[in-house]
C-alpha cells in the first residue's frame, strides 16, 4: 500500500509517494538522499537515527514515514546555515564530542531538542536528554562539555539559530 | 617587528581535521554510498553450530527474478585470515560450518525483499556434529575436532618459565592465589559493518569501500579470496564508525561484497544488521585465569605463576597473538623477574574472537591488580605503596626481553593519588562507599609486523604544488581516533606552518602509500614518526630553494615556518615564495618519510612467541575509582574516576583526553555490564538492549592527568594514548567494591546479580569478613 | 535493516473510525508509538496486513481532571504523563514509572496505551527470525516448546511495562472500545497470567483511556525499577509502592510488581501490615513478602534469582523512604 506523504525536511517541502511500510529513516536516507541520519541498531536501541519531528526527538528507525504527514522533520544535514556550523556543531567539533562521528548526528539532534526547550541545561538535564543515545568512543564526558559549550555560546548570543 | 616564530601545532589542543564533516552529517560511511542500480547484498547464515554441509542447491535463488548473483565457497579461491600462519577461514563456509551464524552463501538482488526471498530459496543440507560452547567441553577427551590440524581443539598452547619461580615464590613472605572468570565482550562500535563494492566489468577491476581499520589487509585478502591481481583492486576507506579491534582483520562481509560485485558485474552494498555485526564478533574471549603471586613484607613481588584459558571461538583469527599477549604483558609494568605462564587458546563452536582494545592484556591485568591489592591489605600496606615497591627504572629490558625505554608510572601514581585526595579520603568514606586503584600499560605498536616484508613500518608522502598547500598522503586508517589530525600536527610542527595548509588524504590504495592499519596503537608512534621524517625531508628541499633564492648557504637559512630568511634583518621569503622557487625546474614536489623500529625492540627469543609484546614504547596509566554500592539492590554507581596516562608527549592534549576517557569508560562497560552469552551457540545478547553498553546516565566524570615521560624514539617523545588505561579500570573498580563492601569480585562483569550473590554469601558466612576489605 | 512486510496504514481521527477500520482488516493491529510493535514486526514476530494508527485521535490525547477523578487518554505520551502536574501531585508513582520507561526519545512517542498493552518479553522470543527459526521457535511464537521451562506448556514471557503496576495501586480502570461499543474494566482484569496471551482485550478492542480516583492527601507513592543500566533497559523488576503512615503506623499499603511474571499485579496479603509500626522489622517482612510473590523465571539475560530478590529489596527501599 502506498501513501502520498507531504512534509518538510529541513525546511524543504516534499511530496512523495511512499509505501506504507517505509520507515522514516529509510525515507530520509533513500528517498531524500540525506544520509546524515545513521542506523546503528536493529530498532530503537542506540539513538543514532534521532531526528526532530516538530521539534521533538524521535527514533527515525521506529517511525513509519507515513505517520509524519504534514510534519516538520529536521535532521543533522540541515542544521548548519550557509555552511556555518551551529553552536552545537562547533561544540561537538571543538570539544571533541565527536570521535568516530557515527553517533554524532543523533547526539546533536537530541541535544538540539534539549536546547530548544531548555537553553540553560544543568549537567543532569543534559544527561537525561541524551539517555537514549549511545556513544562508544567518548565515555560521554566531552559530549556533555560540547552541549555546555553550545549553551554558553547561545546564551552569549553568538550564532543563535 | 621580526618577532615571528614557527607556528606551534604539537602540544596544542586541536579539533579533529575531519570534525566538521562528522558534525554536519556530510561524513560518508560505507552504508551512505549509493550509486544508480546498487544491488543489495545479503548473507545466508548457518542455523546450526557444527555440521558438515552435505549439499547445497542455489538454483532456485539464482532463478528468482531480480537476483543478480549468488555466491558460495565455490566462488572463493582460497582461505583467509589475519595471521599468515593461521589462515583457516573461508569467506563462505566450505564443507563445514563451525558456529551458528557462519556465512554459507550470499545473494545480490535488486532490493532487500528480493534478496531475502532468494536466501529463503537456498537449500542447504547439514549433517550435524557435536558442538562445544565452552572451552572445557571442547577440550574433553574424545571431543570431535573443529579443525583436523588442531588436536585437542587447542589453537595454541603457550608457555614460558623465566627466572626461578619456585625458589622466588618460596622466599616470599606472603603467597596468595586468585581465580578469575571474565565473560566474553564485544566491541560494539556504533557503525554496523558495511561494504560498498563496485565492479568495473569492462576492465575487470574492483573498487571497494569497506568499514575497516586495516584497508591493506582487506586488500590482500580480497585478492587471495577472489583470485584477483592485487593491482586490479582499489580499496578506499570511507569514514569509519569506530573499530576498537573488531575491524582489525578482514571480515567476511568485506570479502562477500567483493565476490558478489564481481559475479553480478555490478555495484553491491552489503550492510550487516546489528545482530550480524555481533555474530561477526572478533571480541575479547571468555577467559579463565588462575594466578599465584609471591610478595615480600615490604610489597616487593618475588614471583608470578599463572594460567590463562581463552575460549577462542571457531577459527584462529588473532587467537595465537591474543594468548601470547595474555602471558607476555605480565612484564613491562612492574619490576618482575620470575614468572611462569601457561596459556591455552581453545577452539569452540562460537563466533571467532579477535583483537579487542587492550588486546590480550586486560583480563590478566584484572587478576593481577586485584590479587596484589588483597595482598597489600593483608600485609598492612597501602595500595599505592605496594605498586611503588615494584617500579621499573627505564631504560631497561624485562626478563622476557621487552624494551622499556621510558617509564612514567611513578608520576601517574603521584598524580592520581593527589587528584583523588587518596591519603586523606581512603578508608574514611561513609558506609557503602569505597575507593580502589590499579595500574596498567600498553604497547605503542608491535615492533615486528605480522606480515614481514622488509618494508618500513610506516611510509608517508607529502606533496606540495603551486598553490603552496601540503597534501599528506597516508595509508593509516582514520577511524575516529584522530590519526589524521595527529599526522597533520606532526607535519605542521616540523615545518612550523599553520595546520590549515595541510590536507590529509587517508587510505586510498590508488593514492596513498601502504600502511598496515590502525591497531595495537601503532599509528601515532610509527606513522607519526614517518610524518616527521617526511616533513623534515620537505623542509630540507624548501631550505635549499630558499638558500638559492636568497643566495645564501643552506646552513644560513632560518626557517620560521611561514617565513624563510637569512637573519633577523632579512625580510625573507614567504612560504609561498619558497614553494614557487622549489617548484622551478622541478614541478610538483613529492617527498617521502618512513619509520622503522629498532632491533632492540623486537622482543626476545627466550620462548616460542616471545616477540609478542615487543614494542618501541609502553604507555603507562594509573587510576582511582570511587564507587557507591546500593545496599538494597547491589547496584554500583561509579562516582568518579581519576586517571593519569603517560603518553610520552601529548601531541594533541584534547585527543589524548578523549582517548583516555574512552578507554577508561570502555573498561567500565566490560567491568560492570557488558557480556555476550549463548544458548546452545545462539547469541543471547546480539542486540544493544541485552548487550549493555553503558548509557550517559551511569557514566561517571573522568578526570584525566596527562603524564609526559618522553620516549627517546617517539614522535616528539609521544607514545600511545588509546588503550593503556582501559585494563586498569576493571581491577580499580573491584578494588573499590572490596573497599566499600568487603567482598572480592572475581567474576566479570560485576552486574548487580553477581554482587548481590557475593554480599549474600558474605552475610551467610557471618561476621568473619565484616571488617572493611576482603580477606 | 530488517524489512517490514507490505502493509496498509490507516489514519483514523476518531475512536469509532479506528475500531471499524480494524474490524474491516483481515489481520490488523493498533499502532501507537510503535517502539515495541515495530521492532517485533521487523523481527518477523508479527506480520499484520494493516496497522491502525492511534496517535491522531484527539480524544485519546488528553489528560482531564474532574472532581476527585482523572482521565488519561491512551495516546498520551509517556513524556506527557511523566510531566503532568496533576499526575505528579496525586499519583507520583505513575509519573515516576512513565519517566522511567526506556529512554527520553522513546517516551516522546511511546504512549500510555502502548505501555499498558505491551507484549510480554522473553530472551527466547525477542530475537530475529533467523535466531528463533534456528532455535525451533517457542511456545509463544510458532513453536512447540518453551525454552524457559522445557516440558511445560505454560509461557512465562514477562510483562515489562513500567506504568501498569503504578496504576494498579490506584485501582485504575481502563476504558475500552471495540466493535460492540465501549466498556470499562478494572486494570487488573486487563491481564491474565499467560505469557502467550496476557491481555483480556476482546477482538478489535483498543484502550481509549485510563480513569482513576485521586487518593487522600496522606497517601504517598513511588516507583522504582531494577535495571543494569541507568536508561533504556526494560525492568528486571519494577516495583510501585503506595503507602500512608499515621502516628508511626502503617495505615495504607499496596505494592505493584512488573517484569517478574506474565502480568503486572498487586502483591497479595499485605493487610497484615496495616496498623504495624513502621520499623526495620516491618520493612524486612515486607521485603520477604514481596520476594515470595515475585516468581521471576529465566526470561531475561539476568538470572531470575536476582530479579526475585531485587523486587523485595526495592519494595523495602521505597517503603523506607516514606518512614
Amino acid at each position: 500500500m502506498k501513501t502520498v506523504l507531504s512534509l518538510t525536511v529541513n525546511g524543504v517541502a516534499h511530496d512523495d509517494v511512499i509505501p506504507d511500510n517505509m520507515l522514516l529513516v529509510d525515507y530520509l536516507r533513500e528517498k531524500t538522499g540525506l544520509t546524515g541520519t545513521k542506523i546503528g541498531c536493529d530498532g530503537g536501541e542506540c539513538g543514532a537515527c534521532t531526528v526532530l519531528i516538530d521539534d521533538r526527538p524521535r527514533h527515525a528507525c521506529l517511525t513509519l514515514a507515513a505517520t509524519c504527514q504534514d510534519s516538520r522533520i529536521e535532521t543533522v544535514d540541515g542544521l548548519s546555515r550557509d555552511s556555518r556550523l551551529t553552536a552545537l556543531q562547533r561544540g561537538f567539533n571543538e570539544k571533541l564530542g565527536a570521535q568516530c562521528g557515527f553517533c554524532t548526528p543523533g547526539m546533536i539532534m537530541a541535544s538540539e531538542a534539549l536546547l530548544r526547550r531548555n537553553p540553560d541545561p544543568s549537567e543532569a538535564d543534559i544527561r537525561d536528554a541524551l539517555a537514549a543515545n549511545i556513544c562508544r568512543c567518548t565515555g560521554y564526558v566531552k559530549i556533555i562539555e560540547a552541549v555546555q559549550f553550545a549553551a554558553q555560546e547561545l546564551a552569549s548570543g553568538e550564532l543563535a539559530s | 617587528m621580526n618577532e615571528m616564530t614557527p607556528v606551534q601545532s604539537v602540544g596544542v589542543a586541536k579539533p579533529l581535521v575531519d570534525g566538521p564533516e562528522k558534525t554536519t552529517g556530510k561524513a560518508m560511511f560505507a552504508a551512505d554510498f549509493q550509486a544508480a542500480e546498487t544491488l543489495v547484498g545479503r548473507i545466508l547464515r548457518s542455523p546450526v553450530a557444527h555440521a558438515n554441509i552435505t549439499a547445497m542447491d542455489t538454483s532456485k535463488a539464482e532463478a528468482l527474478p531480480g537476483v543478480h548473483a549468488v555466491v558460495t565457497e565455490a566462488d572463493c579461491s582460497d582461505t583467509y585470515g589475519v595471521l599468515p600462519i593461521a589462515m583457516n577461514e573461508w569467506a563462505l563456509a566450505r564443507g563445514r560450518v563451525r558456529y551458528r551464524g557462519e556465512p554459507v552463501a550470499a545473494v545480490a538482488a535488486v532490493d532487500v525483499a528480493t534478496a531475502q526471498r532468494a536466501l529463503d530459496l537456498i537449500e542447504v543440507t547439514y549433517e550435524e556434529l557435536p558442538a562445544y560452547f565452552s572451552a572445557e567441553e571442547a577440550r574433553a577427551e574424545g571431543a570431535v575436532l573443529l579443525h583436523d590440524d588442531k588436536p585437542g581443539n587447542i589453537e595454541r598452547d603457550a608457555e614460558f618459565d623465566l627466572g626461578d619461580v619456585d625458589k622466588d615464590m618460596a622466599e616470599a613472605d606472603l603467597v596468595r592465589e586468585i581465580e578469575v572468570k571474565c565473560s566474553e565482550v564485544c566491541q560494539v562500535q556504533m557503525e554496523p559493518h558495511a561494504t560498498f563494492a563496485e565492479y568495473d566489468g569492462a576492465r575487470e577491476r574492483l573498487t571497494i569501500r569497506p568499514s575497516t581499520q586495516v584497508p591493506f589487509y582487506v586488500h590482500k585478502m580480497l585478492a587471495r579470496t577472489m583470485g584477483m591481481a592485487e593491482g586490479h583492486i582499489r580499496v578506499i576507506k570511507p569514514h569509519i564508525g569506530g573499530g576498537f579491534g573488531s575491524r582489525t582483520e578482514t571480515l567476511q562481509s568485506d570479502l562477500i561484497a567483493g565476490l558478489l560485485a564481481r559475479k553480478a558485474r555490478a555495484t553491491v552494498k552489503v550492510v550487516l544488521s546489528r545482530e550480524e555485526t555481533f555474530i561477526t564478533h572478533r571480541g575479547r574471549p571468555e577467559s579463565h585465569i588462575t594466578m599465584k603471586v609471591g610478595m615480600k613484607s615490604d610489597g616487593t613481588i618475588t614471583a608470578v605463576d599463572f594460567t590463562v584459558q581463552q575460549r577462542g571461538g571457531a577459527y584462529s583469527g588473532y587467537g595465537i597473538v591474543t594468548i601470547l599477549y595474555a602471558g607476555s604483558m605480565i612484564y613491562g609494568l612492574y619490576n618482575i623477574s620470575s614468572a611462569r605462564f601457561q596459556g591455552l587458546r581453545v577452539l569452540t563452536n562460537t563466533p571467532p574472537c579477535g583483537a579487542f582494545r587492550g588486546h590480550g592484556t586486560v583480563k590478566t591485568r584484572f587478576a593481577f591488580e586485584g590479587l596484589i591489592d588483597d595482598m597489600a591489605r593483608e600485609l598492612g600496606l597501602d595500595p599505592f605503596a605496594v605498586r611503588r615497591a615494584n617500579l621499573l627504572a627505564a631504560p631497561t629490558m624485562t626478563e622476557n626481553d621487552l624494551l622499556v625505554n621510558s617509564y612514567g608510572l611513578d608520576q601517574c601514581l603521584d598524580w592520581v593519588e593527589k587528584a583523588s585526595d587518596w591519603q586523606a579520603r581512603k578508608g574514611k568514606l561513609p558506609a557503602n562507599k569505597g575507593m580502589g586503584m590499579a595500574c596498567s600499560h600498553y604497547i605503542s605498536g608491535a615492533s615486528k609486523p605480522k606480515h614481514w616484508t622488509g618494508e618500513p613500518h610506516a611510509t608517508i608522502h607529502l606533496r606540495v604544488d603551486w598553490d603552496a598547500s601540503i597534501t599528506l598522503l597516508t595509508g593509516a586508517a582514520e577511524i575516529g581516533q584522530g590519526s589524521s589530525t595527529v599526522m597533520a600536527q606532526c607535519v605542521a610542527e616540523t615545518l612550523g606552518v599553520d595546520m590549515s595548509r595541510i590536507n590529509v588524504v587517508s587510505s586510498d590504495s590508488a593514492l596513498t602509500p601502504k600502511d598496515n592499519g590502525s591497531y595495537s596503537s601503532r599509528v601515532t608512534y610509527m606513522v607519526g614518526n614517518a610524518s616527521i621524517d617526511a616533513a623534515q625531508n620537505l623542509k630540507a628541499r624548501l631550505i635549499e630553494a630558499a638558500a638559492r633564492k636568497l643566495e645564501i648557504a643552506t646552513d644560513d637559512v632560518e626557517c620560521l615556518g611561514e617565513v624563510y630568511r637569512g637573519g633577523q634583518q632579512d625580510q625573507g621569503l614567504t612560504f609561498d615564495e619558497v614553494v614557487m622557487e622549489a617548484l622551478a625546474g622541478e614541478g610538483t614536489i613529492t617527498v617521502k618519510g618512513t619509520f622503522d623500529t629498532i632491533p632492540e625492540s623486537w622482543g626476545g627469543r627466550k620462548y616460542r612467541g616471545a616477540a609478542i609484546g615487543g614494542t618501541m614504547a609502553f604507555s603507562y596509566a594509573a587510576q582511582v575509582v570511587e564507587v557507591t554500592v546500593d545496599p538494597y539492590t547491589a547496584e554500583i554507581t561509579v562516582d568518579k574516576v581519576w586517571v593519569a596516562h603517560d603518553c610520552g608527549k601529548a601531541l594533541n592534549p584534547l585527543a589524548v583526553e578523549g582517548q583516555v576517557q574512552g578507554s577508561v569508560w570502555m573498561g567500565m562497560g566490560q567491568a560492570m555490564s557488558e557480556e555476550t552469552g549463548f544458548h546452545e551457540g545462539l547469541p543471547l545478547a546480539a542486540n544493544m538492549l541485552d548487550y549493555r553498553v553503558p548509557t550517559i546516565i551511569e557514566s561517571p566524570p573522568i578526570e584525566v592527568g596527562i603524564i609526559e615521560a618522553a620516549d627517546p624514539h617517539g614522535p616528539f617523545g609521544a607514545k600511545e594514548a588509546g588503550e593503556g588505561s582501559l585494563s586498569g579500570f576493571l581491577p580499580a573498580l573491584t578494588n573499590a567494591v572490596a573497599d566499600a563492601m568487603g567482598v572480592r569480585a572475581c567474576e566479570l562483569p560485576l552486574t548487580p546479580d553477581r554482587l548481590l550473590e557475593l554480599l549474600e554469601k558474605k552475610a551467610r558466612d557471618g561476621g568473619a569478613n565484616s571488617d572493611r576489605g576482603a580477606a | 535493516m530488517e524489512l517490514l512486510p507490505d502493509l496498509k496504514l490507516h489514519h483514523p481521527r476518531s475512536v469509532e473510525d479506528a475500531v471499524s477500520l480494524h474490524a474491516a482488516a483481515s489481520s490488523g493491529r493498533y499502532l501507537a508509538g510503535g517502539s515495541d510493535l515495530l521492532v517485533n514486526i521487523r523481527r518477523g514476530i508479527e506480520q499484520p496486513e494493516s496497522l491502525v494508527y492511534l496517535n491522531n485521535i484527539a480524544e485519546m490525547q488528553a489528560i482531564t481532571e474532574a472532581t476527585g477523578q482523572i482521565s488519561i487518554g491512551g495516546a498520551v505520551t509517556l513524556r506527557e504523563l511523566a510531566e503532568s502536574a496533576p499526575v505528579r501531585q496525586h499519583f507520583a508513582a505513575v509519573a515516576q514509572a512513565a519517566g522511567e520507561v526506556a529512554g527520553p526519545s522513546h517516551r516522546e512517542y511511546g504512549t500510555l496505551g502502548g505501555n499498558l498493552c505491551l507484549d510480554t518479553r522473553c530472551v527466547f522470543y525477542n530475537q530475529s527470525e533467523w535466531w528463533r527459526s534456528a532455535n525451533a521457535y517457542c511456545l509463544k511464537n510458532r513453536g512447540e516448546i518453551c525454552h524457559v521451562a522445557p516440558g511445560g506448556k505454560k509461557c512465562f514471557a514477562a510483562f515489562s511495562g513500567d506504568v501498569a503496576p503504578a496504576l494498579l495501586l490506584f485501582d485504575a480502570e481502563v476504558e475500552l472500545a471495540g466493535p460492540d461499543g465501549r466498556r470499562r474494566l478494572a486494570l487488573a482484569d486487563l491481564y491474565r497470567n499467560d505469557g502467550m496471551d496476557h491481555l483480556t482485550l476482546g477482538q478489535g478492542e483498543l484502550l481509549v483511556a485510563v480513569h482513576m480516583a485521586k487518593p487522600s492527601e496522606a497517601v504517598h507513592s513511588a516507583y522504582a525499577k531494577s535495571r543494569v543500566r541507568g536508561s533504556i533497559d526494560f525492568p528486571l523488576a519494577g516495583v510501585a509502592v503506595r503507602i500512608a503512615v499515621s502516628d508511626g503506623k502503617i495505615s495504607d499499603l499496596q505494592v505493584g510488581l512488573t517484569g517478574v511474571s506474565p502480568l503486572p499485579f498487586l502483591v497479595r496479603k499485605l493487610d497484615k501490615f496495616i496498623g504495624r509500626a513502621a520499623d526495620d522489622a516491618c520493612l524486612e517482612e515486607l521485603r520477604d513478602a514481596v520476594r515470595g510473590q515475585a516468581k521471576a523465571m529465566k526470561t531475561t539475560f539476568t538470572p531470575p534469582h536476582y530479579r526475585r530478590r531485587v523486587a523485595g529489596a526495592l519494595a523495602q527501599k521505597l517503603a523506607a523512604s516514606f518512614f
